[in-house]
């Protein structure tokens, strides 16, 4: 992974003395809390429902056993023992007190993390594919480009107060593992007719109220001029993108509003920055800055392709471990670049936990097994995971065996219980309703393997509110949640796409009739799923089916349960 | 970075009646509209005729920062606003006119001007400001001096050069 350099180093110092200024003031009484917020946003806090929540900066979702154990430690220490992985690759606190901030920074930056842009309207944190550099199908290893990216964006002096928040992804794989389009920039590292290295750049992609995804803004620019073409776009929006209004505020608004003539500025403020500004050439990014990036990429000494001789199975096994071992290989491990290693999910999608949170002692367990079983690395996915990107098929029987002592070889991946949602109206002041009651109804709904496998591949996402932290529009089924009169309702949509390669066009989820209670939705769900199951075809995936059939079906099941709202339809 | 206290600036807006005087004289240090300053510009002394004046302009910040591109040898300063500190549009027509247009005058940052926003001002190519009211001077040369030992990763108007473009 990436090597901080000492300039990386007291850059980070640096912001947490900063903050730590900043801070201090707004204890004294000399900063307002008005003023203070988009200070502290900046640096990841937020004033929630119970205490301040942090959102830690996971650059690309890669991350060390040395960073996890040190997140471990402030979870233990400042925080009530557990965090939380977000949709984005972040990781968030949800308990620690304000006054505390900054020595939570501090412990931060002793391991080269920091909550810097993870809130506020700038550019966040850039998301990657979370098998990026691993993937049996990358085409191009993203993560030099992310680190150019990352620094590039970081602290950018003109783009600290745009608009609205932006979002750029980058997947440089076959298949779109990164939900590309439906970022404010999207980007996909391709080669063009000559077999030189480039961006297709997308722009305009956004959840919240307006669901849309991004259209492509060029086709090819080439990898040396992708600082100044991003800068480009997000000047124009910059100066133009709507702020009189925070639902239209987003780039997808202008994109669509304007067309043809933001792309025609973007393309003359590219041309004008290389030729007209002082030293508007010196962000082309030089050959022997990307080589030294990508040299930090170089795969640890120890990977060495290989033959492997078996998964570390035990010839005398019991016929349990041997089913669930089996099932956990065929959920939770997946192909690697380097023959003889797999990529392996811990899946924190479990009984009695809500999605994505993991305690102190997990966090220990995936450092320890991250060192033992994977060079010291993990990812985390976009889907709420951890992701080993370095096993040896010979240790794949000891990781399981570690994993499920830890609690986190659920073999459920992709599966219906492996469902994405946000923390909802138990922690987050936005939210109109909780997802967390509502995921664990469907976790506890649907433990029984056998169901889970013969429902097979499905997305199903949670959104507390509009703002989409559960990326509910493109579940192939999402639930929103909504308030009216006090109370919690949820919108069930189906259809939706990330643009995996289970549904490889990006598109919003359909609405099927009106909102659920909070009684009714687990059955509502329950009614759509045995819909497909009565109308798929052999191997027939949920989001074939619903593709195939249309939405009808799944309402008229979803209505027939209806008790509370039964007057309603 | 200048701080300028209004009291004691010798530049100045030119009232009338009814709002700005629609044909402002011709005055050292006068702070002009744009619409003034389109009304006057043709008559203003160029900047080497002898009985040249200090002239500025103060631009909304939802104005094209291109009106002032044909001016950028003329005018001495440019006062460029912000309706609220988190409007973060100034930011970029600072940077156009010195990185584009290279005006060598001063650009004043006025409205809601805090602390805070030091570090971003200074490297867009703002080089005074008028604080809001309620700000503190040395909170706002301390925030300066973060990060200033070695700069940051991006190049601005102060340091052209991205860290990746710098002699080491």
């Amino acid at each position: 992974m990436y090597q901080y350099t000492e300039f990386d180093k007291q850059f980070v110092r640096q912001r947490a003395a900063q903050f730590r200024d900043q801070l201090e003031r707004n204890l004294a009484g000399k900063l307002a809390d008005d003023d203070f917020r988009p200070l502290r946003l900046q640096n990841g806090w937020y004033i929630q429902r119970h205490a301040p929540m942090l959102r830690v900066a996971v650059p690309y979702g890669e991350m060390s056993s040395k960073q996890i154990r040190q997140l471990a430690r402030i979870a233990r220490e400042y925080d009530r023992g557990y965090a939380h992985f977000t949709t984005r690759q972040n990781v968030q606190y949800n308990w620690i007190p304000l006054a505390k901030a900054a020595d939570v920074m501090d412990l931060l930056a002793e391991v080269n993390m920091h909550g810097i842009q993870t809130s506020g309207n700038c550019i966040r944190n850039i998301t990657a594919d979370a098998m990026v550099g691993t993937a049996p199908d990358e085409i191009i290893d993203a993560r030099p480009y992310c680190e150019v990216l990352r620094q590039w964006s970081t602290l950018h002096p003109e783009f600290a107060f745009l608009p609205r928040k932006f979002k750029i992804a980058v997947s440089g794989a076959q298949e779109d593992r990164a939900a590309v389009a439906w970022h404010d920039i999207g980007l996909y590292l391709v080669h063009n007719e000559a077999g030189d290295v480039g961006f297709k750049v997308l722009v305009g992609g956004g959840m919240g109220r307006t669901p849309i995804t991004g259209t492509v803004i060029n086709a090819f620019v080439p990898w040396q001029e992708i600082l100044v073409y991003i800068e480009a776009i997000v000047r124009v929006y910059n100066r133009y993108g709507r702020r009189d209004n925070m639902y239209k505020a987003r780039i997808k608004i202008l994109v669509k509003a304007e067309g043809q003539k933001f792309f025609d500025q973007v393309n003359a403020e590219f041309r004008s920055i290389l030729e007209r500004d002082i030293d508007g050439a010196a962000h082309i990014i030089p050959q022997a800055e990307f080589d030294r990036v990508q040299a930090s990429f170089a795969y640890p000494a120890s990977v060495q392709a290989h033959t492997p001789t078996g998964n570390g199975l035990p010839a005398d096994a019991s016929d349990t471990d041997r089913i669930q071992f089996g099932k956990w290989l065929e959920r939770n491990v997946v192909g690697h670049k380097v023959a003889g290693y797999k990529n392996v999910q811990l899946s924190v999608k479990r009984v009695g936990q809500a999605p994505g949170d993991v305690t102190d002692n997990q966090m220990e367990a995936i450092a320890d097994m991250a060192d033992r079983f994977s060079c010291g690395e993990l990812r985390v996915t976009h889907d709420q995971n951890v992701l080993l990107p370095f096993v040896r098929e010979e240790d794949l029987f000891a990781l399981w065996q570690a994993a499920k002592a830890a609690t986190l070889a659920s073999p459920n991946i992709g599966l219906l219980s492996d469902m994405i949602a946000c923390p909802g109206g138990d922690f987050c002041a936005l939210a109109n309703a909780r997802s967390i009651p509502i995921a664990n109804d469907l976790i506890a709904r649907y433990q029984d393997l056998d169901e889970l496998y013969d429902i097979g591949d499905i997305d199903l996402h949670i959104s507390g509110c509009i703002n989409s932290c559960g990326h509910h529009h493109s579940g192939h089924i999402g639930i929103l949640g909504v308030d009216k009169d006090g109370t919690e309702w949820y919108q069930v949509t189906l259809g939706g796409s990330d643009g995996s390669d289970h549904a490889p066009a990006a598109v919003a989820g359909k609405v099927i009739g009106p909102s659920f209670s909070a009684d009714e939705v687990t059955d509502a769900i329950e009614a759509v799923i045995e819909t497909y199951r009565a109308q798929r075809t052999p191997d027939e995936k949920f989001i074939d089916t619903v593709k195939r059939v249309g939405i009808d079906p799944f309402k008229t099941a979803a209505n027939a349960v209806r008790r509370t709202t039964a007057k309603a339809t | 970075m200048k701080f300028i206290d209004i009291q004691h600036d010798q530049w100045h807006t030119v009232g009338g009646e009814d709002g700005p005087m629609a044909h402002p004289p011709i005055k050292s240090y006068s702070l002009l509209t744009l619409a003034q300053w389109h009304a006057v510009r043709e008559q203003w002394p160029a900047r080497d005729a002898a009985d040249h004046k200090p002239v500025g302009v103060i631009l909304s910040n939802d104005t094209d920062i291109e009106s002032l591109e044909a001016d950028a040898t003329k005018l001495s300063l440019v006062v460029l606003q912000f309706p609220k500190w988190t409007d973060g549009r100034a930011y970029t027509q600072a940077r156009i006119l010195r990185a584009r247009y290279r005006f060598g005058g001063e650009v004043r940052a006025s409205g809601d001007v805090l602390v805070d926003m030091m570090p971003l001002l200074s490297r867009t190519g703002f080089d005074a400001v008028v604080l809001r009211a309620d700000q503190d001077r040395a909170a706002a040369e301390r925030a300066l001096g973060f990060f200033a030992a070695r700069g940051h990763y991006q190049g601005d108007v102060q340091q052209t050069r991205p860290v990746f473009g710098r002699a080491a």
